[in-house]
């Protein structure tokens, strides 16, 4: 075989390539798109049966309500600086409404982790203008979840660790990309009025032997300031199934 | 996270070809190359989360390549033939010239799965990926003289291995 037939017949394995189904379903496993495409599918073929069924009026507020929830929507995919980004707080004051006082620091730091992401995305993505109020708004966040968890009496120590965990390293990444944040003393001065708060707790409590030795741990790594191993400890101790 | 989304699924839908032919040429496998593919990208997608990715295509490749060498590692370097090839037959063709250049693709497809790593790369990025010269030297780390000598040969290395099927009457021209 020549050289050219032979490049020419390579060329021929240009028709391999995936199945549709599978290069689509792997696409929505991967970027977990399933649900939200599969739901506006139904919501599309359900619309005229619904026209069809109801009278008009009926399928007017139907619209309005599907233009208003669709708006709410898409204002979660927005970042601080848009317009509708408005929609996404309101959203978010919501869920505090609902959410227990125990409950509400985590749930705002849970916000400025979010805020974080979309710091990440607006630095990346090099949108200047959205920079300062995004670190407002992270901020502020942060600010109302000291506060809360100043005032609340028994939160979930583990899962605010967790979620403060989580801000350090995502504004360590942020700030990596050249952006100043500021700091979140007001946080760690929380955090450190907590991890007292469960020392004192603790000194009334009856422990085992064992637990006795954590906790003596605990006090020793508070009073050397090494304040991430005494949490560690006063974790191990609050949730003894973990 | 939505513009990434976004982002990665224009990523996703320009490489997605791409990248499962060049899975799919080294382990002459549907399901293995299904599986090694997504898992592509779903170690891509996992990366683009957290960092800038300056050469998707390059990145792409080395996963893909990465988890090749991974496959073929764990099991010890075994040629796996699968019944579920897919038929790659020219419609323009008479079926009786469809059968012959069928089964030269096939053979192509075949022994290109049994070439060296590097003779692989070099067929399928600048004959099926139509990359120049110059992209398959930086995919490769080499310069570019040393990456045209390497297509050369691995040219050469092809046309052996399928003259050589001729010889023994299971590959007719």
């Amino acid at each position: 075989m020549q050289e050219k037939d032979l490049i020419c017949k390579i060329k021929e394995l240009r028709k391999i390539k995936p199945t549709q189904d599978w290069a689509v379903f792997t696409k929505e496993r991967i970027l977990g798109e399933t649900s939200q495409t599969r739901t506006w599918i139904s919501v599309l073929e359900f619309l005229p049966r619904l026209a069809y069924k109801h009278n008009k009026l009926a399928f007017a507020s139907f619209i309005v309500f599907a233009l208003v929830a669709g708006a709410f929507g898409f204002a979660q995919n927005s970042l601080p600086g848009d317009p509708i980004f408005i929609l996404k707080k309101i959203t978010e004051k919501s869920r505090e409404a609902l959410t227990s006082e125990q409950d509400l620091a985590r749930v705002q730091l849970g916000f400025a982790n979010k805020r974080l992401e979309e710091l990440n995305e607006i630095a990346r993505t090099n949108q200047v203008k959205k920079m300062a109020p995004a670190i407002q708004e992270f901020q502020t966040n942060v600010s109302k979840a000291a506060e809360n968890l100043s005032r609340a009496k028994n939160p979930n120590v583990k899962e605010i660790v967790l979620e403060t965990k989580k801000i350090m390293e995502s504004k360590e990444r942020v700030e990596a990309l050249g952006v100043v944040i500021g700091g979140t003393e007001n946080l760690d001065s929380a955090i450190l009025e907590l991890l007292e708060r469960e020392i004192k707790d603790l000194q009334v409590r009856t422990l085992t032997e064992e637990q006795q030795n954590i906790f003596r741990g605990a006090v020793k790594d508070f009073e050397d300031g090494n304040y991430a191993g005494a949490l560690e400890k006063i974790i191990l101790l609050t949730n003894p199934q973990d | 996270m939505p513009n990434y989304k976004k982002e990665f699924s224009k990523i996703y839908d320009k490489y997605i070809d791409k990248i499962y032919r060049f899975i799919f040429l080294k382990v002459n496998s549907q399901e293995i190359a299904q599986d090694l593919c997504s898992e592509t990208f779903i170690n891509a997608w996992e990366k683009f989360k957290e960092e800038k990715i300056d050469n998707n295509q390059a990145f792409l490749y080395k996963i893909a390549r990465n988890l090749v060498i991974d496959h073929y590692r764990d099991k010890g370097r075994t040629q796996i033939v699968s019944a579920d090839n897919l038929p790659i037959i020219d419609s323009k063709t008479s079926l009786a010239e469809k059968a012959i250049f069928s089964s030269d693709i096939e053979l192509i497809k075949k022994e290109i799965a049994n070439l060296k790593d590097d003779y692989q790369n070099v067929i399928i990025w600048h004959y099926l990926d139509d990359l120049s010269i110059c992209e398959v030297a930086e995919l490769l780390g080499r310069s570019k003289e040393a990456t045209r000598v390497l297509l050369h040969r691995a040219l050469e290395s092809l046309r052996g291995t399928i003259a050589e099927r001729n010889k023994s009457g299971i590959f007719t021209s």
